[in-house]
């Protein structure tokens, strides 16, 4: 009898916990869903009030991001400015990273610091001049203004996580390598660039993630040629005729490749996010 | 001298490197002059002109004159006051909310990776598509909220199409969006953290909250700052899904900053003054991260990181 209330009690601390667990749950998972749901739904089903919950799925919207949108144009421009920028980024960063991490640098300081601010720049400050010069050298509405600016904001953050990463790594296991003869560029190459994929790997998500996903500048300094998925997504809205189930299958093409490439490295992700200052 | 010596002897630097680390660090210093400085200095000369693209082209230095148009345009400062209370509400919020999600995953019942999991989304989705989704939902008359509302007896409201709500609404929607950020990290940070204070608290008869107060909020100290460091940065430069919901309508109620300054750039032309209007936000940013640093003693925090 005496083990009867301790019992109750915590079988109503665990139901308390999962019913919690699962309301938080709901409430962020519900507005993804229905923006899913939404991008399936004709146009008349998405008029529906109340609200339809059971309908017959279609594809018409995403038949329409091709044909009224450019979707598909927009999708290979996002493809080719963030590849770009991310290998810029990831290239110079992680070079720069192993400078400040394995050699005496004098100035160092400095760097880091300069790298740091530039993470704290807001995008609005830097947009006019690149606006300015980018119509005076004729490149506005190129690929590869988005990319130089897209590959800038990630560069000081790929410099200051690397960093962290190369740190974790003991330089014993380098300086082994070579005293067995091998060079310096053997020994990264070697050595410890296997030992830093995952670091790797999940900061380049993090960049990709981000120019992935960037609106601001792509919608500034581009016009025609280099519009980008955000950019189109938002034209699709406009003040009157607002076609609902079109900007939802927009928004799902745009969302998809980064839930799926980031849930995939979620186990390096807290250390990336927060420049490598919090261990996950 | 002394001290760099230490230095070196760590970094196991060998003798005639010192030319492959700048050459190593070359490609991220002219990227950042060219793409990064340039520009800047760039737009600190724009902001001493009245460059104005639509009028001609031409410019001439008016020096101070932007700066103190600045300081007398209600409109600018209306933005700045709506921004400081936009972040301060959207942050606390979603720390507080983050740090409660944290201690309850930390329980580690079957099923709540799967959830936790789940939670993380939010921070994921394109912000262009989560102002389209919230827009939707948010729709007065067909929108799927107030109908929610509506199952358990609360009145339609009209969220973003109404000044004195719409400020709330899109801070509803950065707290979905940038919690599950906070989560990720308060989560890192609590499930790192060492058993041992928690079993003498235990013993000694503590209760569990007071354990939470007493234990478990000051070991998170350094993780919480550096989360809502980088939190307040991002929530004070927020654009994308303000500028879908309501362009910073109604009645200017949702006007943040940057809406602000996109309008007097890519609306009005007015660069030269656009330009000192960012200046004096990048000040201002500076400013609230300098107050904030000041009093969490973050660099003390970094400084003990990095003697560990």
């Amino acid at each position: 009898m005496a083990s009867q209330k301790p019992l109750l009690s915590r079988a109503a601390k665990l139901a308390a916990a999962y019913a919690l667990a699962l309301i938080a749950t709901a409430f962020f998972a519900f507005p993804v869903f229905w923006m899913a749901s939404s991008s399936f739904k004709s146009e008349l089903d998405i008029s529906q009030y109340p609200p339809v919950w059971s309908f017959t799925p279609t594809f018409e919207n995403y038949a329409k991001l091709a044909s009224e949108l450019d979707a598909f144009d927009a999708f290979v421009n996002s493809a080719v400015i963030v590849g770009l920028a991310t290998t810029l980024a990831m290239v110079c960063g992680t070079m720069a990273a192993y400078a400040l991490a394995r050699f005496d640098v004098r100035g160092k300081e400095i760097i880091a610091f300069e790298v740091l601010s530039i993470r704290m720049l807001p995008p609005i400050v830097s947009v006019i001049p690149m606006f300015i010069i980018a119509r005076a050298l004729g490149i506005f509405d190129t690929y590869w203004l988005l990319a130089a600016a897209y590959g800038l904001a990630g560069l000081p953050f790929v410099v200051w996580v690397m960093r962290v990463f190369i740190q974790d790594i003991p330089q014993s296991i380098e300086e082994a390598a070579m005293i067995d003869g091998c060079s310096r560029f053997q020994t990264f190459w070697r050595v410890t660039l296997p030992l830093l994929l995952p670091g790797l790997a999940a900061t380049m998500v993090i960049v990709f993630m981000f120019a992935w996903n960037e609106f601001l500048l792509a919608s500034m300094l581009t016009s025609q040629n280099a519009k980008t998925l955000p950019v189109i997504a938002a034209n699709a809205i406009k003040p009157k005729a607002i076609a609902w189930g079109l900007a939802s299958a927009a928004g799902v093409v745009m969302s998809l490749p980064v839930v799926v490439l980031v849930l995939m490295m979620q186990r390096y992700l807290v250390r990336g996010l927060t420049l490598g200052a919090v261990k996950g | 001298m002394a001290r760099s010596d230490t230095k070196t002897a760590d970094k196991a630097q060998r003798p005639g490197e010192g030319r492959i680390a700048m050459l190593l660090l070359a490609p991220t210093m002219i990227v950042m002059t060219v793409v990064g400085l340039y520009p800047l200095l760039h737009s600190l000369y724009i902001s001493l002109t009245n460059y104005n693209p639509t009028f001609g082209g031409g410019s001439s230095l008016v020096w101070f004159e932007n700066y103190a148009r600045a300081f007398s345009d209600p409109q600018f400062w209306n933005a700045v006051g709506l921004t400081l209370i936009f972040t301060a509400i959207s942050v606390t919020a979603s720390l507080v909310l983050a740090v409660a999600l944290s201690v309850l995953f930390n329980q580690r019942h079957p099923g709540f990776v799967v959830l936790r999991t789940i939670i993380l989304v939010p921070m994921l989705i394109t912000p262009i598509a989560v102002g389209i989704t919230w827009r939707v939902m948010m729709m007065p008359d067909l929108g799927v909220l107030n109908y929610l509302l509506g199952l358990i007896g609360i009145p339609p409201q009209l969220w973003a199409s109404n000044a004195s709500t719409a400020l709330l609404s899109v801070i509803l929607v950065d707290i979905w969006q940038w919690t599950p950020f906070m989560f990720l990290i308060v989560f890192a940070g609590i499930s790192s953290l060492p058993k041992s204070p928690f079993e003498a608290a235990a013993i000694d008869g503590a209760s569990p909250m007071r354990a939470f107060f007493s234990i478990t909020l000051p070991m998170l100290k350094p993780v919480i700052v550096i989360a809502t460091l980088l939190r307040i940065v991002d929530a004070f430069r927020t654009y994308d899904t303000v500028y879908i919901i309501t362009r910073g309508g109604p009645d200017f109620s949702t006007d943040l900053v940057s809406v602000y300054l996109q309008r007097v750039n890519f609306r009005f032309f007015d660069l030269g003054y656009g330009s000192a209007l960012s200046w004096l936000t990048l000040v201002i940013v500076l400013l609230v991260v300098l107050i904030f640093v000041r009093l969490t003693g973050f660099m003390k925090l970094v400084a003990d990181k990095e003697n560990r």
